[in-house]
Formats: C-alpha cells, sequence, structure tokens
C-alpha cells in the first residue's frame, strides 16, 4: 500500500539534504552534519528492513544477514545487487557497488574551489562523501534491526565505484 | 475467539543492564484485549510467560527440528482456559496471539491443506494456509505499515489509532472465518 513518487525525486531530495545540512545547517561542522545525515538513514533503514523481511524465514548467521543486504534488501532500493562482497572472516565486510545509483549525477568541477586552502581534490571528496553518509546509515539501521550492531564507512578510492565497508561489533 | 494480542520488540535498552544470555530485551510495543472481562491482568501475565517460552524455542535448535528458522511458532503453550500462539519476525519482533478456541488441533494450525475439486472437465487444486498463519501474515503487515510511521520511536509503544482500527478489523475477520 501506499503511494510511488519518481526516482527523481528521491535524488533530488538526497541532494538537498545534503546541501541543507552541510551548508545551513551546521556550515562549519562538516562532522556534525555528516552524522545527523547517517542518524537518518539509520531511521529509514531500521523501517525498511522490517519491510523487507517480511515473508522470510529468519537468517542464522551473520553471513546470511549481509547477503541478504547485499540481493535482495539492495535490489529493492537501487534495482540491482551488490556487485562485489569481501570479508576478512573476522567481522569486515566490503560491499562494493560499481555504479553506485545516487553518485551517477554527481560532477565535480575542481575550478570553482579556489578560495579554500584545502586542495580541490580533498573537497571534491569531502563533497561526496558527504552524499554517502545517507546510504551508510540504512545499512546500519538495516543490521542493527536484524541483531547485528556494526559500523559503516564509505570508501570513494576509485570512482565511480564505491565501497561500503561494515565492521561488526563484538 | 481470541482475546488477546500483543508485540513485544526487540529493543535493547541502555540503562537497563545487559541480558545474561546477550538475547534482545523484550520491551511490550503494543498490547490489546479484545473481551469484556476484567482480566486483563491475567492476559498480560500469559504474554510474559509465552515469551519464556519464545526464548527457549529460539535457543534450542535440537528440540525445534525442522522448523528452526520459520516465522511461525505455532502452539506456545496451553494454560486452562487458553492457548497462546506465537510468531517471530527476522527482526527479533514477537507476536502473540491469545486465544480461547480449545479444539483446533495443531496440525491444522501449522500445515497447507490441499483440495481437490473435481470439475466436469478440469480438476482445481485449492492449496488453503491455515487461518491462524493468515492471521499473523496480516498482522506482522500491519505492524509493519505502523513502524513505518517517521514519528514513531523505535522501542516505544505504538500509539496509531488506525493501527489499532486494523488490528480489530484483523481480529474480527478472524472470529467470523474461524470454525
Amino acid at each position: 500500500m501506499g503511494r510511488e513518487v519518481s526516482e527523481s525525486c528521491v535524488e533530488g531530495l538526497m541532494m538537498e539534504v545534503v546541501s541543507a545540512y552541510s551548508s545551513r545547517l551546521y556550515p562549519a561542522k562538516p562532522d556534525l552534519a555528516a552524522r545527523r545525515i547517517e542518524a537518518i538513514g539509520f531511521q529509514v533503514g531500521h523501517q525498511l528492513s522490517e519491510r523487507y523481511t517480511m515473508e522470510r524465514p529468519r537468517f542464522s548467521d551473520h553471513l546470511e544477514a549481509i547477503k541478504f543486504i547485499c540481493k535482495d534488501f539492495w535490489s529493492e532500493l537501487f534495482k540491482k545487487q551488490i556487485d562485489n562482497l569481501k570479508t576478512n572472516h573476522r567481522g569486515t565486510f566490503v560491499l562494493q557497488d560499481n555504479r553506485f545509483r545516487w553518485l551517477t549525477r554527481i560532477s565535480i568541477d575542481p575550478s570553482t574551489e579556489s578560495t579554500d586552502e584545502s586542495t580541490p581534490d580533498n573537497n571534491a571528496a569531502q563533497a561526496t562523501n558527504m552524499h554517502l553518509y545517507f546510504p551508510c546509515g540504512i545499512i546500519r539501521g538495516a543490521l542493527t534491526n536484524l541483531g547485528i550492531p556494526c559500523a559503516v564507512s564509505p570508501d570513494i578510492s576509485n570512482l565511480p565505484a564505491c565501497s561500503f565497508v561494515v565492521r561488526i561489533k563484538a | 475467539m481470541i482475546v488477546c494480542v500483543a508485540v513485544v520488540g526487540n529493543q535493547v535498552r541502555s540503562d537497563r543492564p545487559r541480558p545474561l544470555r546477550g538475547g534482545a530485551q523484550n520491551n511490550p510495543v503494543y498490547l490489546q484485549s479484545f473481551t469484556e472481562a476484567d482480566d486483563a491482568l491475567k492476559l498480560h501475565h500469559i504474554v510474559h510467560c509465552s515469551l519464556d517460552v519464545i526464548d527457549e524455542r529460539v535457543n534450542n535448535p535440537k528440540r525445534s527440528g525442522p522448523t528452526l528458522n520459520e516465522t511461525f511458532l505455532g502452539l506456545l503453550y496451553p494454560t486452562e482456559n487458553y492457548k497462546v500462539y506465537g510468531y517471530l519476525t527476522n527482526t527479533k519482533v514477537k507476536f502473540i496471539m491469545v486465544t480461547t478456541d480449545l479444539d483446533v488441533k495443531d496440525a491444522d494450525v501449522r500445515n497447507l491443506k490441499v483440495i481437490l475439486q473435481n470439475h466436469y472437465k478440469y480438476v482445481s487444486v485449492l492449496v488453503q494456509i491455515p487461518t491462524y498463519i493468515m492471521f499473523f501474515r496480516r498482522f506482522h503487515a500491519a505492524y509493519v505499515d505502523a513502524v513505518s510511521n517517521p514519528f514513531h520511536v523505535p522501542g516505544k509503544k505504538i500509539t496509531s489509532k488506525s493501527f489499532a482500527e486494523r488490528v480489530s478489523v484483523i481480529v474480527k475477520s478472524f472470529g467470523s472465518t474461524a470454525t
């Protein structure tokens, strides 16, 4: 039940959330803005995991829950699955998406960041990172609701592929 | 006839000491009784006791056998007047239903019934899902919709009136279709 909105509305909303939190609400405190955005994502992931695990039998271990996130959860959210899953079998998982849907529209123009003392590369990286805190929160919220407390951080060493590093708290 | 339904959550509260078995704490999220009698306290007590049975079923893989990971847990325990059924979701949220139907067999409750009907030129196969499982599925759908409310705080009680109305509709329709 419920109505649907077009995908461009969701992308527009994401852009505005990031821009509002970084430049208007917490202009000089990017860490605080990132934490607030991640907290919003946490609640969304919490609620979405309830909805998407409805008809399934229970997961027997952590790996099954992570595989659920990579396959069914990700395809419900982004219409594709996670492309690569790596683990060190000691509680760390790396989820790699080769073409993350919400980042496909981002283009970085280094020439505009001339007044800052930090390098344009750094600013571009920070701006892109801001957009990834929301999906990190979604993953963290979904895993926490499945009983797996964890910490999720983004990794954009090679765009357009982005990775999410999930560290399970013991 | 269903006399009581309850939803018990999975939240870990930071102010309480951690449980010894490492499992989730049981915080009541919703409790509604559908009988006019004054024994609401007894129903609360029954729901509370059945939580222990659920924990035992989940943490004891040898005894549960092939139904270890199913959501519908079946009959938890019968008291002298009531039967208590449980359902455990993937996110460790427990739904509990207390009913006074004392003559329903456990096999009927758990298994699908396949009915073959012979028409003139073809045979139709009807698969009947037991009414209890249908009840819990509808209840689960209503719960998911109530929890998706952005103003609902996870762990607190559900205060949505539309959820209460949906639950009473489900309970009433269950009472009219079940024998």
